[in-house]
């Protein structure tokens, strides 16, 4: 009979797997350090790093947080409680060769029409594949399978014993909505002071939020940046952005060093006049998550054969709001606001399409966009319903829309093949080829 | 199967569930009468019927197809979704004055941002439904029918006053305890009605002026005490899952040999089981404890599920249920999980528990059948 040590060891093993494949990484980057690939090497550290601190608190019986990132993760930072986002390793195996055959094994337990993010997740909860953490601070939004995933866990028989709690999230952005949710914060640290045996200090909160609102401003300057034409960087950098600011340099100096870089590279480029492509011709906005998979191939086919270049995308545009660090009432409100209305996905998918379509607008006329993309992953099931809307805006604004039908994590949905295929017929008949 | 009651009130029921449009409906129409379309269950009818209009629970009876509103969803959106929208484009929901969502699912809740575009209803709302079912919650739903409320008050210049609303939660509270004791027969060995009809009945109940259905179910109640009972079936069953509001399904299953004692669906026991409690202070805090933690919820409310799973046990012990179907509509990641959960939960307690996916309008019904079949087999009937 497999011992309490064997199972923690054996639910780290992919864990460990991923931490080894980010630390080859960081070595990689760090032996080519120039132009913007010298951003890679901090992030891929910052990652492991991430790792290393959740292993550790595993292997030391330490509290740890299994989470999101749009449940405040501020907060785990000032009370020094590791986190790791629950469904990251979906998102980081989207380039794992194996990938399909686990995609396929949840079959057997969810069908194949519930997000695949959320299914790879649920099955490593049901087969013991994850790391056991003290608490879940559950998402309940912007979606129904993000709701679902987390009450699974609590109908696992070894998750069913880790104390959940999820702040419930309006449906609204105003103020009553943001004095309702700050109300759930408190309760949030109330009960992870009560069940990790850590204390929140609001100087160290204040500390952290600090560092995070410099973070925002330097990321806003960077956006600014990326309406030059040309754009002077490409799909990725959205992306790890979102990574270091809302996941694994949340508040810390590093973070804010990684967005001055950036914020010069970014700078540097557009003073010298130079394009992330040679001859850019279209620009587009991807509104929803660039997907790993998709960017070693589909990408760089877009900006070689077409000049098309990923302007913006969903997870790199986050038009933050800084928080008010005078008091506690201030934080609080703030932070919810910032995991409500600002963080990718919850910011378009919780509330209201208009939000939606909102974007959709401003995003087209700031970035000169000229082609709008909605990729429509199998598990945004509420942006898959605003197809009709999204066509109809674009149309307004006199720029063509294109809409693909996809899974960000599994690449037989709709293959690269076909999306290529998609993209040239698209662009040849809307006169952008 | 079917019964041999001769009951002029479940015929009438009966011709309820086929269209929208219902001849009670009609009456109320054309004598002057408001309707307001509420697109959930947790939607507060009870403030409808205080305003002085019938709560009519949005489905899409009759549709046919989904062509208009395929242009506006992509094809992972459930068929429920598409059907009401598509009727909603053609224009057969014309007859209301008004309708209500919330913000259910990730499906029902964009129905609201298309209609309001794309309907020319006079009055559209989207209520913000908690997700849990707390104390804080409670209080966040009861200012959000306060809003309801007012928005009523202020575009149908009607009053909805205390007195208003204590009598709609009566009236409310009265179909709740009639379907009981509808159920209350089913628990016998020989049931003198099937699932399929008293599924009719259900869908009648949201479908029609209050008070006229409370008169025509003590009639059903009636004429079902002199009803013979059902012998010919092989099993006894529990259908879970949401928007099931066709008893043609369930006469497919029936036909089978399974007959269907209860249920835990949208239109079942979940918008019944209990009552609104008509000795609080306030009429709307009393409601908002109803909808937010008293009434047995559907899986989007987070960490409820113990309570569903109990009602489920109980219903298994108290209907003598020999298994248990989960109907779902392709795409909805509610029941996904759920369903799941609930197999994995009483399979091993010795009840089965088959998954049926489907879609919003009955089809592939040899495939069905064929399913049921083999159920009922595993069942051991
Ligand atoms: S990828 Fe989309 S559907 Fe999947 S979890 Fe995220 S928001 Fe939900
Ligand atoms: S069936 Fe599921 S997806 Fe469709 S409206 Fe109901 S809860 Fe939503």
């Amino acid at each position: 009979m497999a011992t309490e040590k064997d199972k923690q060891k054996r639910r780290l093993a992919k864990f460990i797997e991923e931490r080894d494949s980010y630390e080859a990484m960081a070595k990689a980057f760090g032996q080519s350090p120039s132009g913007t690939d010298k951003l890679y090497a901090p992030l891929t550290e910052a990652y492991v790093g991430q790792h290393n601190a959740v292993i550790k608190a595993v292997e030391e019986g330490l509290p740890f947080v299994a989470s999101y990132y749009g449940c405040q993760p501020e907060i785990y930072v000032a009370m020094d409680l590791p986190w790791y986002t629950f469904l990251t390793p979906v998102f980081t195996n989207a380039m794992n060769p194996n990938m399909g055959d686990e995609i396929d094994a949840t079959e057997s337990l969810f069908g194949k029409d519930l997000c695949t993010a959320f299914r790879v997740a649920g099955y490593w909860v049901e087969k013991d594949l994850a790391p056991l953490p003290t608490v879940v601070i559950a998402m309940l939004h912007p979606c129904d399978a993000s709701l679902m995933a987390h009450q699974l866990m609590q109908t696992n028989e070894n998750w069913r014993h880790v104390p959940m709690f999820g702040c419930d999230p309006p449906y609204w952005d105003d103020e009553r909505s943001l004095d309702y949710y700050a109300n759930e914060t408190k309760q949030m640290i109330s009960f992870l002071e009560e069940h990790t045996g850590r204390k929140l200090d609001m100087d160290r909160l204040r500390e952290v939020i600090e560092e995070s609102n410099k973070m925002y401003e330097l990321w806003m300057e960077y956006n600014e940046l990326r309406r030059a034409v040309p754009c002077p960087h490409g799909y990725g950098v959205g992306l790890q952005a979102f990574g270091v600011a809302l996941n694994i340099l949340v508040g810390d100096p590093r973070g804010t060093q990684w967005f001055t870089d950036l914020v010069d590279d970014a700078e540097q480029l557009v003073r010298e006049g130079k394009g992330k492509v040679e001859n850019e011709r279209v620009r587009i906005f991807w509104f929803d998550v660039v997907s790993l998979g998709l960017s070693l191939d589909l990408f760089p086919w877009l900006e070689q054969e077409y000049g098309a270049v990923n302007v913006m995308d969903m997870f790199g545009y986050c038009p933050y709001t800084l928080i008010d660090t005078s008091s506690e009432k201030t934080m609080l409100k703030g932070l919810g606001k910032r995991a409500l209305c600002d963080a990718p996905m919850m910011r378009q998918a919780r509330g209201v399409a208009d939000n939606w379509i909102g974007d959709i607008r401003q995003v087209v006329k700031d970035y000169k966009i000229n082609c709008v993309v909605w990729p429509g992953h199998m598990g945004h099931k509420d942006g898959s319903a605003n197809v009709g809307m999204m066509r109809e805006t674009c149309r307004e604004l006199g720029v063509p829309f294109l809409h693909i039908g996809m899974d960000n994590f599994d690449e037989r949905y709709t293959t690269t093949a076909e999306i290529k295929e998609m993209f040239s017929k698209f662009f040849a008949s809307m006169g952008l080829a | 199967m079917e019964t041999k009651v001769k009951s002029k009130a479940l015929q009438q029921f009966q011709e309820a569930t086929e269209t929208l449009v219902n001849p009670e409906l009609k009456k109320w129409i054309e004598q002057g009468g408001k309707v307001m379309a509420l697109f959930c269950s947790c939607g507060p009818e009870e403030i409808i019927t205080a305003a002085g209009m019938v709560p009519f629970r949005a489905r899409a009876a009759g549709s046919t197809g989904t062509e208009l509103a395929d242009a506006h969803f992509a094809s992972i959106i459930c068929s429920f979704t598409r059907h009401c929208f598509n009727m909603g484009l053609r224009g057969d929901y014309d007859f209301i004055d008004g309708a209500v969502w919330l913000n259910t699912c990730d499906h029902a809740r964009r129905i609201y941002d298309n209609w309001k575009r794309k309907v020319d209803t006079p009055f559209v709302r989207i209520m913000s439904l908690p997700k849990k079912t707390g104390e804080p919650q409670v209080e966040w739903y009861r200012d959000e029918m306060v809003i309801l409320k007012e928005a009523l008050e202020e575009h149908f210049g009607v009053e909805i006053t205390d007195e208003r609303l204590w009598q709609a939660i009566k009236t409310h509270n009265e179909t709740r305890r009639l379907l009981r004791q509808l159920y209350e027969l089913r628990k016998q060995d020989n049931p003198p009605i099937t699932g399929a009809e008293v599924l009719a009945v259900v869908v009648a109940s949201t479908a029609m002026p209050r008070e006229r259905f409370n008169q025509m179910l003590k009639e059903l109640l009636q004429d079902l005490k002199e009803a013979e009972g059902i012998k010919d079936y092989r099993a006894r069953l529990m259908i879970t899952g949401g928007i099931l509001d066709d008893p043609g399904y369930i006469k497919v299953i029936e036909e089978q040999g399974g007959l269907v004692v209860t249920d835990m669906l949208c239109f079942g026991t979940r918008i019944f089981w209990n009552d609104v409690d008509e000795k609080a202070g306030d009429p709307l805090q009393a409601l908002a404890q109803y909808y937010i933690a008293d009434r047995y919820s559907c899986p989007r409310m987070f960490q409820d599920y113990p309570r569903r799973a109990g009602l489920v046990r109980d219903m298994i012990r108290d209907f003598k249920v020999d298994g248990i179907i989960g109907e779902r509509l392709l795409f909805c990641d509610l029941w996904t999980v759920e369903h799941y959960q609930l197999a994995k939960e009483f399979k091993p307690e010795g009840t089965p528990y088959m998954q049926l996916d489907r879609e919003y309008v009955l089809g592939g019904i040899g495939q069905l059948r064929t399913r049921v079949q083999a159920f009922l087999e595993t069942i051991g009937r």
